[in-house]
């Protein structure tokens, strides 16, 4: 009797080909996702600390720039500007950069501190806008007014 | 006579090398976008005209989210946070910072949330002790803009 003798057994080999192609365009999504966040940008600036030595006391310089942004309408979706406790500027933000480069051609310096104090229903876009106006003024000593509890 | 007949060579690129690059660098991509999604939340931010793009990778960072203009509330780590709790997460994160390593609090808030929400954010990093402050914020050319319009 003739015996078959067992053959090569066929190569199993799983398809490579789609595999690959997924690979690849998950490679090229996720080289490209990151590239969304390079429209995002940082405004920088220092807090004062809330303990130490001068913990709970309003530090006054009466010399600082003052800009309050006051919210308008019943969810602050309006804001209103003051600037140094006497100016009212309503909400014309062109006008606190030209009175603030006013300030500046005065002869105050880049670092004179420029305190922003908002009410705290006014919305953080005009915050912001606030901040944009004293740093296009040439000023980068820019605070923010954080209330103490 | 008899003429040897040309043999076929079978010029094919070796792909495994580059299987292996393409993995590594697949297996790197998708643990990196993960790390960074665990910290931001989805927010619009406010465009600014002054911000810049900054590298953030010399600090020891960490990102406060504030989220969500009807019902604002901070967001770190995907949780929602009390001010006591941000507080406390941000000494934390202070008192394990190595030695040099200086700590700064990036803000990720909404255009439209009330400056209430992002005080109580710095007065959270004050109690910390924490002064670095960054406002993350949409970058605005007003030139680049007109010229889209046109």
């Amino acid at each position: 009797m003739r015996v078959k003798r067992p053959g090569v057994p066929p190569k199993m080999q799983p398809p490579m080909t789609p595999m690959i192609d997924t690979t690849f365009n998950l490679l090229i999504f996720f080289l490209l996702t990151p590239s969304f966040s390079m429209t995002e940008g940082y405004l920088t600036t220092n807090l004062p600390t809330t303990s130490g030595p001068v913990a709970g006391k309003q530090q006054i310089d009466v010399q600082r720039i003052k800009i309050e942004l006051l919210d308008e309408g019943p969810k602050g979706e309006r804001v209103s500007i003051v600037l140094n406790d006497n100016q009212n500027l309503g909400d014309n933000f062109d006008a606190l950069r030209s009175a603030l480069v006013n300030l500046r051609n005065q002869g105050l310096p880049p670092n004179h501190p420029v305190l922003l104090s908002p009410t705290m229903a006014c919305r953080h876009k005009y915050v912001v806008k606030g901040f944009d106006q004293a740093v296009a003024a040439g000023f980068s000593e820019i605070h923010f007014a954080v209330p103490y509890q | 006579m008899r003429t040897k007949k040309p043999e076929s060579v079978n010029c094919q690129p070796n792909m495994t090398p580059v299987m292996d690059m393409v993995f590594n660098l697949l297996i790197f991509f998708i643990l990196t976008s993960q790390f960074a999604k665990l910290e931001i939340e989805e927010v619009t931010l406010p465009p600014s005209t002054a911000s810049v793009n900054k590298d953030y990778t010399q600090y020891k960072n960490i990102v406060i989210n504030v989220v969500n203009p009807d019902n604002p509330h901070i967001v770190i780590f995907g949780q929602t946070m009390t001010l006591d709790e941000v507080t406390d997460v941000l000494k934390d994160r202070k008192e394990h910072a190595q030695p040099g390593e200086t700590m700064n609090v990036i803000l990720r808030a909404d255009a439209e949330v009330p400056y209430e929400e992002v005080a109580r954010a710095m007065l959270a990093a004050g109690r910390a002790q924490i002064m670095g402050w960054w406002i993350t914020t949409e970058m605005f050319d007003p030139e680049k803009q007109a010229k889209k319009a046109q």
